[in-house]
Parts: structure tokens; sequence; C-alpha cells
């Protein structure tokens, strides 16, 4: 398997250990030419928990996909992937769908759509164990039933028969996680198999996870962007950037030594916090009071009174001139229907909302003189702008707020210094948006929510589809139109290193209630509220790096 | 799945009476009184009179309406202008031509589409794709009665297997099924086309979810996920063009019964319309409509059958 | 440029061409009765052949393109621009009552093929070309609401929708100035569909008498006129009905050229 000569820099094979479980040596994969992954050479012991890391783009899964034999046709491969002794690249498509599920079991992404809706989940469990004609039907069912027990879904609870649909993302995967290993593959590969749940979630995920690889003696290829989450799980990491693989080693040396100036520069983006300037809060701008939003569900029997979701439970804060504010909380705890209320997009069963002591919804509208003060930043960089659009018209609609816009050489004015605010050139107001990176379209919809001076801005989710590296230099810009321009800002965001590098002040989110609040070191370094104790508890946490002082170090 | 059911059905009973609304309407704004127009324009009153008592003319309206639909409910679809004969009983004669004929072109399009639309997915980009695609896009734009009188052309008077047209009944059932096959490639075969490319881009993307690539994750083959993810999944939007496609043949099948003088409803709407006997009209364009919505509640309850998330929500 | 849009455009324009020659100029006089050179096969003098009345076949066939493509384009039109404006309403005000009145319509005219509609017209008012378009016209309307309204709805989803509306955008604003262009690919290629299921439509209705009347020539007619002629006479039956294909052909892959052209992932509705 070596004997192409290739080196194994950090990892390498042990003297007197056994061969590698998984080998790849010299792969490349090219699609349509062009490359993806360049000459990577890497090898994964038995039992073994190596991780994957880099930034979107880098070739992480097109290496686990790669491994599986599951690369779309256009790719072309060169180089070898050895599993044990058996070459997988020598195999025939019949011969590597032998291995896969059988010896090879893999984990996506995507829980909510990595089953097929219309087959219950007992029968896709017990599909793995029949299709490699392992069990018969009645101990293949009774395989599942154990599999799905030892995943957390005893089947007294979830039955054979239940649809995926009626499970939740984490029970989703958990069932995923049961396909993958109903064989007891030797090797299984996970591709940011918690990218996509709730922080409480992911944490039991990676931890039954990390206990299944143990005790099944299961080697695992885990993919993941998050550092936090390699550190705690990993073994032996490998960071990739541009489909080559730039430093791997054991997880601790790796951290302590970190030689790659990559490997760094991610780090250091993981645990950035934003330099906010000091903060002499005025008064109060914007004010909730006893603020509940009902939905009503669909009736469940025909002649029964209709039901009411409560969605947002009684909420009353204040955010005063200047401050930054977090309001953190899980999906489905109410900060989105929270933050449409207060963006006066819909109305609110009882309490109020106002900005400034005016309402921002009145008479059955929302009230476009308060909304004029208030402008929101989105999550999805690509799903933020009409693609059919030039930046100078995607910018300037807030102006439609304005009883009298600027026109003419005032317009093109306030486009050049909005544009030059957030660090682009004024002469990108002519281009569309399919000109610009993630990062950049972040960096306009800054400038779009800027152009009309607002006094708050709210960030619904606004770094959380960006890259370390590009998050850390949007919280900067974040941090420093807030002290440029005397801004104030609510960040509402699932993440809560986010949160803790530009806030001031936070509130803690569940069940559509504010169960904690205060200034955010406090609450994140002594949380009071249980749920805010298991919420820190549960993320993820970069490593602590020799030499430095305590009070340098982020806690998360 | 009750709820669900009862659910459409409600809503299949308020189409209906919306149907039957507007098409009573339409036929009412009619120019022209069916009674003098059977009896000329040199009848007396008296007579004219006497015959609007007997065709239930004389009374208002929205009594017409109820008495129309209350019958129909109960079989009795009135009284034919012309023939002075039951109009359920014409319907029904005819029907036994018609229905057989759409269902037979229905079971035929759909034998053709799916294995075609399957082979074309599973072969995608490949030759095989390429040919059916190539004749389905030809399929889709032949007019069924020109295609029926091609049909008729080689079969019936060159090569003589089958005969030009009529119908000898169902006395003999393989005659009868014999007379309708050529009218039923007619209509099948560009519905099948059409069907054909539905389910194959289906599929395509049914292909790229990612379910599909979790199936393959567990060993199975491009063939085997295909089969057994790919193909329930990809039924629902070919359900719904189905359900659709029904309406068409219906349609279809009213012109075809012209080429191959079959006689069915066409036949008679047709005849019906030369002679104004709008109660035969009204009545045959109320039954079609009501075949039509019940296909549709049909396939909404297939829907069900096939998607488990439609009967435990909605 | 691909090759279904290239070939699709040639057949399309070669149909729409002879049509617009045919006002101008025609090889025969479509209107001439000449019973002595009745159902000729193709020949010099007559390309095409002439019909049992002794015309000639390829001026027919010109002329009748243009009642073809008239009837089509208008009921496109018809279906286009009360169906859009529908369906947009509709998704502007999702799950209101005006949705729900909306997509229930949409639902009983999909009850109503197209014959059938031009059935019950004929039957109040007689046949006429005008039927046709009526009838062509308003099954149209529920294709386009419903396709507009499912694309607008994904739409609506998106962020940059939102966006608009904090920017304080009415629904019909948004609608006109967010949603339209971004669906207006889906409608040219649907538009496109439409118009080659529009030709097929008429000729069926005028084949059966409900379209057209003489001596408007049309294909449709044409073919019914030739059915009793079939054995005796092949090529005026044949003739006909290889234009209808060809112009539906040339339109469908005019469609298909344009989406791969415009965007693949459109969805096209397809019935």
């Amino acid at each position: 398997m070596t004997s192409s000569g290739h080196k194994y820099p950090g990892g390498g094979r042990r003297p007197g250990a056994e061969p590698p479980l998984l080998a790849l040596d010299g792969l490349g994969v090219a699609i349509h030419g062009k490359p993806i992954l360049k000459d990577l050479s890497l090898t994964l012991q038995p039992s073994e928990i190596l991780a994957m890391t880099g930034e979107s783009g880098s070739g992480k899964s097109m290496t686990a996909l790669a491994a599986m034999g599951l690369l779309p046709h256009s790719a072309q491969i060169t180089g070898r992937i050895s599993l044990g002794d058996t070459l997988l690249t020598d195999l025939s498509e019949p011969q590597l769908c032998d291995i896969r599920g059988r010896q090879i079991g893999m984990i996506f992404q995507e829980p909510m759509t990595a089953l097929n809706p219309v087959q219950t989940i007992g029968h896709q469990v017990t599909e793995t164990i029949l299709i490699h004609r392992a069990m018969t039907p009645a101990r293949a069912e009774e395989r599942a039933r154990d599999v799905l027990a030892r995943v957390g879904l005893p089947p007294d609870r979830f039955p054979l028969t239940r649809y995926p649909h009626e499970l939740s993302g984490g029970q989703r995967q958990r069932v995923c996680i049961a396909m993958a290993i109903a064989l007891r593959p030797r090797l299984l590969i996970a591709d940011e198999p918690t990218t996509a749940l709730d922080v409480t979630t992911q944490a039991q995920i990676l931890e039954l996870i990390r206990t299944l690889v143990r005790e099944e003696n299961m080697a695992l290829l885990m993919i993941t962007h998050d550092l936090a989450v390699v550190s705690g799980m990993a073994d032996r990491i490998a960071v990739m950037k541009a489909g080559e693989i730039v430093e791997q080693g054991p997880t601790a040396q790796l951290f302590a030594k970190m030689r790659h100036p990559y490997t760094r520069a991610l780090f250091e983006a993981s645990r950035h916090r934003a330099d906010l300037h000091g903060l002499t809060p005025g008064a109060p701008l914007l004010a909730l009071r006893d603020v509940t939003r009902d939905y009503p569900l669909p009736k469940t029997r025909l002649f029964q009174p209709r039901q009411n979701f409560r969605a947002v439970d009684g909420v009353s804060f204040d955010i005063r001139e200047g401050e930054r504010v977090g309001l953190v909380g899980e999906s489905g705890c109410g900060k989105s229907t929270l933050t449409r209320a207060i963006l006066g997009l819909e109305p609110v069963q009882s309490g109020s909302i106002t900005l400034n002591g005016a309402p921002v919804y009145t008479g059955g509208h929302p009230n476009l003189d308060v909304r004029r003060q208030m402008q929101v930043v989105f999550q999805d960089p690509y799903g933020s702008f009409n693609p059919r659009h030039r930046v100078a018209r995607l910018i300037t609609e807030p102006f439609h707020l304005l009883p009298d816009p600027p026109k003419g050489q005032a317009r093109d004015n306030a486009i050049s210094e909005a544009l030059t605010a957030v660090g682009l050139h004024p002469d990108d107001a002519g281009k569309y948006i399919h000109a610009f990176s993630g990062g950049q379209r972040q960096r306009i919809a800054i400038a779009r929510a800027l152009i009309i001076r607002p006094r708050l801005i709210l960030f619904d989710e606004a770094v959380s589809a960006l890259d370390v590296r590009v998050r850390a230099q949007i919280l900067d810009l974040m941090a420093d139109l807030s002290r440029q321009y005397g801004l104030t800002y609510l960040f509402i965001s699932h993440d809560l290193s986010v949160v803790r590098s530009i806030t001031d002040r936070v509130l803690v989110m569940r069940a559509g209630r504010i169960v904690e609040h205060g200034p955010t070191d406090a609450v994140f370094d002594a949380p009071q509220d249980p749920y805010t104790r298991e919420l820190i508890r549960a993320a993820p946490k970069l490593p602590d790096l020799k030499g430095e002082t305590d009070a340098a170090r982020p806690a998360l | 799945m009750l709820r669900y059911a009862l659910k459409r059905l409600a809503s299949l009973a308020v189409s209906l009476l919306v149907a039957s609304l507007v098409i009573f309407l339409v036929v009412e704004v009619a120019p022209g009184d069916p009674a003098s127009y059977m009896l000329g324009i040199n009848a007396q009153p008296e007579t004219v009179a006497a015959l609007r008592t007997e065709l239930g003319l004389d009374v208002p309206k929205y009594q017409r309406y109820l008495d129309w639909v209350t019958g129909m409910a109960t079989g009795d679809f009135g009284t034919s202008y012309t023939y002075r004969a039951p109009v359920s009983q014409m319907i029904s004669d005819r029907l036994w031509v018609s229905l057989p004929l759409a269902l037979y072109a229905l079971t035929l399009s759909t034998l053709i589409a799916f294995p075609a639309g399957i082979y074309a997915a599973a072969r995608r980009g490949r030759l095989g794709d390429m040919g059916v695609m190539a004749a389905t896009q030809l399929g889709v734009a032949v007019p069924n009665f020109w295609f029926a009188m091609l049909l008729v052309l080689l079969f019936a008077i060159n090569l003589r297997w089958f005969s030009a047209g009529g119908f000898p009944g169902w006395d003999d059932p393989l005659q009868g099924i014999k007379a309708l096959t050529l009218p039923a490639i007619a209509l099948a075969l560009p519905q099948a086309a059409i069907l054909a490319r539905v389910m194959r881009s289906s599929l395509l993307d049914i292909l790229g979810e990612d379910f599909i690539r979790t199936a393959r994750a567990k060993g199975l083959s491009r063939r085997q996920a295909l089969w057994r993810h790919g193909l329930r999944n990809a039924l629902i939007p070919v359900l719904t063009i189905i359900g659709l496609q029904f309406s068409f043949l219906l349609a279809g099948a009213i012109i075809i019964e012209q080429v191959f003088f079959l006689p069915g409803l066409g036949r008679l709407i047709f005849q019906s319309i030369t002679q104004r006997d709008l109660i035969v009209v009204e009545s045959v364009v109320m039954l079609l409509v009501f075949a039509v919505i019940v296909v549709n509640f049909a396939v909404d309850l297939a829907y069900a059958a096939v998607d488990p998330r439609l009967r435990t929500r909605s | 440029m691909n090759r279904s849009l290239i070939l699709g455009l040639a057949l399309t324009l070669l149909f729409v061409g002879a049509a617009l020659v045919s006002f101008l100029w025609t090889p025969g006089d479509v209107e001439a009765i000449n019973i002595a050179s009745r159902l000729q096969p193709p020949n010099a003098d007559n390309l095409l052949g002439t019909d049992h009345f002794g015309r000639d076949i390829l001026s027919m066939i010109m002329v009748g393109a243009r009642t073809s493509i008239a009837v089509a384009l208008v009921a496109v039109g018809i279906g286009m621009g009360a169906g859009v404006p529908l369906g947009l309403t509709a998704a502007a005000r999702k799950g209101g009552w005006l949705d729900e009145l909306i997509m229930r319509g949409n639902d009983l005219i999909f009850a109503f093929p197209s014959l059938v509609i031009a059935i019950l017209i004929t039957a109040v008012f007689g046949p006429s070309a005008l039927n046709a378009i009526i009838a062509i016209g308003i099954f149209n309307i529920p294709v386009f609401a419903r396709l507009s309204r499912g694309a607008a709805l994904s739409l609506w989803q998106r962020d940059f929708i939102l966006a608009a509306r904090v920017a304080g955008k009415s629904g019909a604003r948004i609608s006109a100035e967010h949603i339209l262009p971004n669906i207006a690919n889906l409608l040219i290629v649907q538009g496109t569909i439409q118009f080659s299921l529009g030709i097929l439509a008429e000729a069926g209705l005028s084949y059966v008498g409900l379209g057209a009347q003489p001596p408007v020539p049309s294909w449709g007619r044409m073919l019914a006129d030739a059915q009793t002629m079939v054995a005796l006479a092949p090529h005026v039956a044949i003739i006909p009905g290889l234009a209808i294909v060809g112009m539906v052909l040339g339109l469908n892959l005019l469609g298909d050229g344009l989406r791969d052209a415009l965007d693949p992932r459109l969805r096209i509705l397809r019935t």
C-alpha cells in the first residue's frame, strides 16, 4: 500500500501497528477536467477517528464520496484508494455495491432529506441488511429493532412502522446512523453529520457516534467544517484547503503546533471576537411588552375547536440606543417569529412592540415611519437578492420607505458611500449579484440595510452560512459600522459563539419565552437557567492552547 | 386517512354543484326556445305551450335547475326534446362504447409510458434515452384523429386486419374489443408520449434526491435504487398527469368516435347540437365533467396511498 | 444555441412564414373549384396535389396555417393575460380566501376539457372560429394560473422578497417588480408549449366541425373532408396531418430548446 513511496506527513504508520484500514494514495479527482482533489494521501487505522476539516469547497465531501465510490459520473479519478487489502479503485460497480453498506457505512449531512419519505424506517434499516443477503428477513427485522434501540430509538416508542416525517431531525439522523451501522461495517464515514442539527441535538449525536465507534470497534472518517467539533472527537486531523491536505497529525499535536498558516488562520477565525467599542447605552430604542404570537394549528378532528400554537409567549425586553444584543435559541424556539413581528411584517395577538415609542404595526399595516429606522440582514447570501437587478438597484430598495428618496447625484453618492462603508468599491454598483462571493454578498446586504441610515439593524443568522474566515471579517465589519454610525444591533442566531463574539447583552429564548438575559459574558460564564447551562455545555469547544492566558482565551 | 378522504369528498361535492350550475346557466342563455324550434315557425302558440309543459320548460328557472340536478342524482336525466326518449337511456347505451374506449386507451397509454419512461431515465443521456425521447417528441405532436386515419389506412384498408369503423356491440366481447382496438391505440399513443416524458423527468428529479444517495451508500446499485426508492416517489407527479389525461382521453374519445363511426357519446352530442336537443347536451356535458371530477378524486386518494405524509397530515 | 432550438425555430418560422406569405400570394386560388382536376396526387402544377374540389392543397395549407396560428396565439394570449395575474395574486395572498377562490376556480375549469367548453359554446351560439379561440383560451387560463402561482410561491419564500417587504413594498408591487421578471422565462417556455397544444386543439375542434367554418380553410377541416377519400387519394389525408405535426413539433422543440437555453431547471406543465 505504501509501496509508491508516499510519505504520510504527521500521521504515518506507527511501527508494528496493523496495516491501515483505509488508505488514499495520491488520490486526484477532476470534474470536467477541473481538478477538485490533488494528490491526496491519507491513512486511517482500524478503530481510529480521523477528522477532515476545511472550508467549503476544500474537497472534504468529495474525498468521502471518492472513498465510497459514489463520485458523479463526470468525475475522473487518479491514484489509489484501498480498504484493508482491497484496492477499491480497481473494483467493478457490483463489487463496490457489495462493500458499501457492509464494510463501509456512511452518514450524510441533511437528515431531513436523507430518508425516503414513502418508506417506513424499519423498511429502510432492514434494507441495508437484506440487500447484502446477510440475514433472513425475520432476523433482519430483529436486528433492525436492536440497532434502532442502540441509536436511541427503542422499539416501544419508535416502532419500525414509523415514517420519517413523524420524526424530528435528530431522530432521523439516528435512523441514518442505524442504517449505516446495521451490518457493523469496519469503516464509518460521516459527512457533516450534525451541521443541520441544533446544538443540544448535535452534542447527543456526536456522543452517540463516538460511543458506537468505540464499542463496535469501527474506524470513523469524520468530515466537518467545525474545528471545535473536530477537536472534541478526533484522534487525528487532516486540514484541507483547495483540494489538498495542508497539514495532518494527531489532534493534540496539531493544535499545539499548527505548522501551516492556514490551520492557524482557521483556528484564529473560529475563536474570533469582534472588537466592540465601549458601550454607553442611550435611551430605550426598541421596547417589547408582553408580546404574544399564536398560529392556528390544523384541526385534528372535525368538530373540535381550533387550537393555537403559541410561537411567542409573553416576551418583554428593551434594547437601548447603541446596544448590541443577541437573541439565541434553537430552531422552533420562536426567534424567527419574533423577528418578523419586530419588523412589523406580521401582527401580534397581544402586547406591544414599539421603536422609539411608536408601534411597529398599526391599524392592520406595518408602520412605515417606524420601519424607516429599522433594517434587516438575512442569512442566505444567495437568496437575499433578486438575480435580475444590479447592485445599485438592490441596495437602494429601502429608499422606497422614504417620502422623498434621493435622486440623481444624491442617490449615486448614497450608493457609493454605502458600498465603501462595507468595504466594496463604488464601481460594484453596476454589477449583478452573481459576480460576488458569499461574503461579498453579505457585505452588499449590509450596505442595503445601511443606506437609509437606520437606528436599529436586525441580523437574522447573518453570518451562519459563511465560512469561518469570512465570518470573522464580516463580524469585524459589523463592529466597525456600529462604532462609525452609532448603530443598535439585534443579533438573532442559533450559534452561541457568534453571539458571544459580537454582543454586549444576550437573551436566551426557549419555547416562545425568554428564559435568561443579561450581559453576554455573565450569561456565558455563569448561566443561571438550566436550559442556558445545557446549551452552553452542549456547544463544542476549541481546545485550550498552551501559553495563552485565561484572559486572552475565549471560553467558547 | 379518513379525514383526508372526507375532505376531498366534500370538495368533490362542491365542484360538482358549481359545475352543474355553470353548465345550466350557459345552456340557459342559449337563444331560442327548444319547443318552438322543435315545432317549427308555423306552430300554434297553444301547441308550443303544451309542449313546453310536457318538456317541463314552463316552470321558473331555479325550479328547473333543481329538478335537473335532483333528477340526475336519482338517475333521471329528463326527456330528449327530439327523440322524446329518456336521456338516461340514450346516454347509458352510448356510455358502453365511450367509457370502455377511454379506459382501454388509458390502460394502453400507461402500459406503454411506464416502461418507456423508466427505461429512458435509467439510460439517461445514452442512445436508448435519446431514441425514446425522439419518439415521444414526435408522439406529442401527432393529432390523435389524424393518427387514427393513418391506422385505418394501414390496418383496415391496406392490411384488412381490422374493420375501418362501426361497432358490433358487446354480444361478443372479443369482437367488441377488436373494434375498439384501433381507436384505443390512436388515443393512447400520443398520451403515452406525454406520460413517458413526465415519468422520465420525474424519475430523474427523484434520482437527484439525497435519499437515493443514502440508498447507494447502503450498497444498492443504481438500478436497485431506482426501482426501490425512485419509482414510488416519482409516481406522485405522474399520477397528477394521469388524472389530467383522463379528461383529455374522454374528449379525445369523442373526436376519435367520429373517425371510426362509433356509436358513442361523441356521436350523441354532435347530433344533439345540430338538433338543438339542449337537455341531452347539458346532461352529456355534466356526465363528462362528473367523470373528470371523480377521476381527480380517485387520483387524490391514490396520492394518499403513495405518500404517507398525506395520510397523517393535512 | 442547441439543436432543438435551431430545428424548432426553423420549423416554426417555416409555417409562420407560409401563413404570412399567404396574405400576399398563394400558388393557387383556394376558392377556385375545379372538379376536373380533383384528387390529383402531387405534381408539377400542384406541388402537394389537389383535394376533392380540385383546389391546390399547398395553398390550402398556407391559408390554413393562418387560422391555426391565429386561433392558438390568441388563445395563449387569453390564457396568459388572465392566468398570470390570477396566479400571481393567489400567490401573494397565499392561504387567504382570494387564493382559495382562484385555485378552486382553476380546478373547476380543469374539469371542463376544452372540447367540452367548445361543445357548450357551440350548443349556445353555433360553431365558429371564435368558439375555438374562447374554448382553448379558457382552458389555458388555469394552466398559466397554476404555473405562475407555483413558481411565485417558491419565490415568495426567498429572502429577497422579504427584503422588499421590509422596504415597505406592497404585494402587487413585489409581484410586478420581483416575481414577474423571475418567472418570465418559465412563462415564455410554457407559452410555446400551450401554443403547440392550441394548434392541436384547434385542429381537433375544426375536425369535428366546432371550429372555423367554411369557406375559411383550416387544417382540421381539410382532414375531415379527406376522411372519406383516404382509400382513393391518401395524400389528401396525409398532407394536412403532416402540416399539423410539423408545426406542433416545431413549437415543442422550440419550447424545449428555449428552456435549455434559458434555464434547464424550469418545470413545464405538460398535459
